[in-house]
């Protein structure tokens, strides 16, 4: 007797949606790493539905409709061959291929999906069959892609047409629109909400989000907000979902909103996300910092604290030289710093937010020029007050700070520019007077607001 | 007697059906008879023109030796056998028995009266067009006329089914069946409307056809596991050969297989970029332009050919757009060349990179910016063009407008009629900031050399446009600004202009 059939029943007889999702696990459970070999050997392609029909549901123990029997011996023969294919792999045949496995693995999750929304209509509580196969899916269509790309053009020469684009992520892509169908699946799924799919609505988002970001469709992410919002009266509450499930999609929310500039909102996202993400998951923590700072940087002007960043070394030696450039004003340091890791920033998509930083790197700067100014001739007994009126000189000289003087030529008109655009930004307080050539700063120590003075 | 249904006629009837011989049935689909093809009869012309004369020609007819045939009908044949009309392709035979299949048919079906003759295409004709559209479509095209393979091919499919029913269904045919079903219903989106005229037909013989299919597109099938669903898809598509020799063609958007006729093959082509590029120095007439571009895009397509030529014709399409500004055209060839570019095929990919950078600073694309940040490499890097664009963005970042307009003044190639998509758009953001950061007021001079006007007439007529007359004063004989007073008039202005642009196609 196969130790799958006697899974699935004990899942079904218990109505255990995780449980059934191990069976129909694409690889071997830690008690048992052989499952997939002996369930091979149980039958052969031949007989495989036979063996089939008579394992899963051959006596009394388990009711199943006859709809939802023959979805279930469909999705199973697939899984048959999917495991035949998985096996060629392991055994490394010659004949083996991932990209096959990948091939056979869609057939399991088209079969499993035709389950849900055939005549059969699959119960909800099986649900995280659905996420596992589509995990899976993924996992294969990655290996598949990059087997397809180590393979090269004389593989695919052969098979396709040769002006064929040779596609980077095309088995991705390929996982991407049957991932799309299950979100689907979920997502308009009518029936009652507590035997509703709607409940795998996350999971499969979150699926559906990783997937684009790694073929850098991101914009296609919208389509799946925009539909989330449109039914978002008959969701439930994110409240009623794992918190796993709303740490992973509030992170993803957040950073779609950064990646289109919208900081604040991107920063109210990754900040649930950071307050809920558990504490031990150092990964996920680490990879909602690296979003939330470029955004607390652009939001707040606040730079990361030595303590924050202490359990991440990575994120510490991303930003810690920017840090340190922008806290000093040290404007030739932070240019470097940010060609320096430049490649890094650009593949994180942090590079913009983090160009931002030279703003406060510059008020930091002509702030030091504004202290160098000292004070004015104090009158009639009168506390000392800083002088206000400084000219533009002064700043142009500052901006020549370390930089060789061909290099870094600065005009004054350019100067100016960047003083406007500081008080523009309400990083400084004051205003030029062009014919004078002076800038008149505010009075009462609040020239550049947050620094105390 | 084996007769079939002629396809203007838009009526399937079930009950001829059962005289088909077994082995055309399973490939019958009963679909609504095409109407717009010009060369194929207009169903409504024949219907228009009853003649009541020959009304007699009812029900009874059938049963009769012999049947009185009106005039119209009689010349018709008469036609037929002119040797003005004969087609070399077409045999007198293979004529004959399309002749009767029609004459018959209408007969039986009480038409005699109501088809229009003189208009109903000859037989010859009828026959040709059919191999024609069989030809058209790709994926047969390595195979023998008269296979049965697309669904798009769905509606025609009867009457070569018919026709070939009459000698007998080769044997190869069944044997490939599954094959092309496997192929014809592949869900890829370019397919959809095709599978709707399938769908079109509720019979329950169609629905059980249908059912098989998807059966054997999901299911277990029996094609080689190797196949990639691209690979499928490919096949399907498969590059069409074409055979077209004049040099100029409207565009058509396709909504069916092209057909090799129409479709130009690579030196003609080559020979019409020449032509238009000659007639755009010449004449510059854009709409014209723009709809040979589309069509000489269309005729690569579908032929499959990527080379430098392909890079050549959207890099002129994408550059003539571009001095036009139509950006809708333009973003088509960019997003293409993007690709042309990754495989290698030569052509400017830096001069792209550039414009592809300044595109998305209009509009304000900032995901697909990072994108294109990504694409540069430190090789690009080193491009005048990249560099420039590059920089571009980086002073609009910063809001260095001093920067943004001095660049503006030294654009290389072509990226200034991208920019001047944006400048003004610009100049509203630089205005702004410059009305809260200089007080009391500017002399209009200095505004017309930072933001890289023309002349201080033209700063005075765009700040007109964009405010109000009394922030402009004279005073000793200069105009000058009254940054002082300009308030948030020009923060209203500049949120007007920096809404998310939105431009068709759009990827």
């Amino acid at each position: 007797m196969c130790s799958i059939a006697t899974k699935f029943k004990d899942a079904y007889v218990n109505g255990s949606g995780p449980d059934l999702a191990a069976v129909l696990t694409p690889i071997g459970s830690p008690e048992d790493p052989t499952r997939l070999r002996s369930f091979h050997e149980f039958s052969s392609a031949e007989y495989i539905s036979k063996d089939l029909s008579y394992a899963l549901f051959h006596g009394k123990s388990l009711k199943v409709p006859k709809a939802e029997q023959t979805a279930w011996l469909d999705i199973f023969a697939a899984y048959w061959e999917a495991v035949d294919e998985i096996l060629q792999c392991e055994d490394r045949r010659p004949n083996a291929s991932v990209v096959t496995v990948f091939n056979a693995w869609k057939k399991v999750a088209n079969a499993l999906i035709r389950g849900y929304s055939g005549s059969a209509c699959l119960p909800a509580w099986t649900l995280p069959c659905l996420y596992t196969v589509g995990k899976y899916l993924r996992t294969f269509a990655i290996n598949a892609d990059i087997e397809a790309a180590s393979r090269g053009t004389a593989g695919i020469g052969f098979q396709e047409d040769l002006s064929a684009e040779v596609e980077k992520n095309g088995n991705l892509e390929e996982a991407a629109r049957v991932i799309n169908r299950m979100f689907t699946l979920c997502l308009n799924d009518r029936a009652p909400i507590e035997e509703s799919r709607k409940w795998g609505i996350y999971d499969m988002t979150n699926l559906l989000f990783k997937t684009y970001f790694k073929i850098n469709s991101v914009g296609l992410t919208k389509n799946l907000l925009r539909a989330i919002k449109a039914q978002s009266a008959d969701l439930p509450p994110p409240s009623a979902f794992p918190k796993s499930q709303i740490v992973t999609y509030e992170y993803y929310v957040g950073v779609i909103h950064f990646l289109e500039e919208n900081y604040a909102e991107a920063e109210e996202h990754l900040t649930w996300a950071w307050k809920m993400c558990h504490r031990d998951a150092i990964k996920n923590r680490e990879l909602i910092l690296t979003y939330l700072i470029p955004c607390h940087l652009v939001t707040t002007h606040t730079l990361p604290s030595k303590a924050l960043l202490a359990p991440f070394p990575k994120l510490e030696g991303l930003f810690r030289p920017l840090s340190n450039c922008i806290r000093k004003g040290d404007l030739v340091g932070f240019d470097q710093a940010m060609s320096a890791g430049e490649d890094e920033f650009v593949k994180r998509r942090i590079y913009l937010p983090l160009e931002r930083g030279r703003d406060i790197a510059l008020r930091n700067l002509f702030r030091k020029v504004y202290l160098a100014g000292g004070f004015d001739e104090p009158k009639d007994g009168q506390p000392p007050i800083r002088r206000t009126r400084v000219h533009v000189n002064e700043f142009a000289a500052a901006l020549r700070l370390g930089s060789s003087a061909e290099r870094w030529r600065v005009d004054t008109d350019e100067v100016e520019c960047l003083l406007s655009n500081l008080i523009y930004k309400g990083l400084m307080k004051g205003y030029i007077a062009r014919e004078r050539g002076i800038v008149v700063l505010k009075k009462g120590g609040s020239a550049f607001p947050g620094t105390g003075v | 007697m084996s007769s079939s249904i002629p396809p203007w006629r838009s009526t399937a009837s079930a009950p001829l059906l059962s005289a088909f011989p077994a082995a055309a049935a399973p490939a019958y689909i009963p679909v609504q008879a095409r109407r717009s093809l010009a060369n194929h009869s207009k169903p409504t012309h024949g219907i228009v023109t009853s003649q009541p004369t020959t009304q007699s020609a009812s029900p009874e007819t059938e049963d009769r030796p012999r049947v009185q045939f009106p005039p119209p009908v009689r010349s018709y044949v008469q036609r037929c056998f002119a040797p003005e009309n004969q087609v070399a392709s077409v045999s007198i035979p293979e004529m004959q028995e399309k002749l009767k299949q029609v004459i018959t048919d209408a007969a039986q079906n009480d038409k005699l009266g109501l088809i229009d003759w003189d208009r109903l295409p000859l037989p010859q004709t009828m026959i040709q067009n059919e191999r024609n559209k069989i030809l058209a479509n790709p994926s047969s095209s390595n195979w023998a006329y008269g296979q049965p393979s697309s669904p798009g091919d769905a509606r025609k499919r009867k009457s070569t089914d018919a026709h070939q029913s009459e000698t007998g269904s080769p044997p190869w045919r069944k044997a490939n069946r599954n094959r092309f079903e496997d192929r014809v219903t592949h869900p890829t989106t370019e397919k959809k409307p095709r599978i709707t005229v399938d769908q079109s037909s509720k019979s329950k013989a169609n629905l059980e056809m249908r059912r098989k299919r998807f059966e054997g597109v999901g299911g277990a099938s029996p094609s080689s596991p190797a196949r990639s669903p691209t690979q499928t898809a490919e096949a399907n598509q498969g590059p069409v050969v074409g055979r077209c020799q004049t040099l100029e063609k409207n565009y058509f958007r396709l909504t069916s297989a092209p057909n090799p006729d129409s479709v130009r093959p690579l030196p003609v082509l080559q020979k019409a970029l020449d032509l238009l590029k000659k007639k755009w120095r010449n004449e510059g007439n854009y709409g014209y332009i723009c709809d040979q571009f589309k069509s000489l895009r269309q005729d690569l397509t579908v032929q499959h050919i990527r080379n430098e030529f392909t890079v050549n014709v959207y890099e002129i399409h994408a550059r003539i757009a571009l001095e036009k500004g139509d950006l809708g055209e333009y973003n088509q060839c960019q997003t293409q060349l993007r690709v042309l570019y990754a495989q290698q095929l030569g052509g400017h990919p830096t001069e792209f990179k550039a414009y592809r950078i300044l595109y998305f600073i209009y509009t304000r694309n900032w995901t697909a910016m990072n994108d294109a940040l990504a694409d540069v490499t430190a090789e690009d890097k080193k491009d005048l063009a990249v560099q420039h664009a590059l920089n571009v963005r980086s002073a609009l970042a910063l809001g260095n407008y001093h920067r943004f307009f001095q660049l503006y003044l030294d654009t290389p190639n072509m990226g200034a009629y991208l920019m001047d998509m944006f400048v003004d758009r610009e100049r509203l953001s630089a205005l702004a900031t410059m009305c809260r950061a200089y007080k009391p007021d500017v002399n209009i001079r200095f505004i017309t050399e930072e933001l890289g006007f023309e002349s201080d007439e033209q700063t005075a007529r765009f700040i007109l446009d964009n405010s109000s007359a009394e922030l402009l004063e004279e005073k000793n004989g200069a105009v000058r600004l009254l940054t002082g007073q300009a308030g948030t008039l020009f923060d209203q202005a500049k949120a007007a202009a920096h809404r998310v642009v939105d431009i068709k196609g759009q990827i």
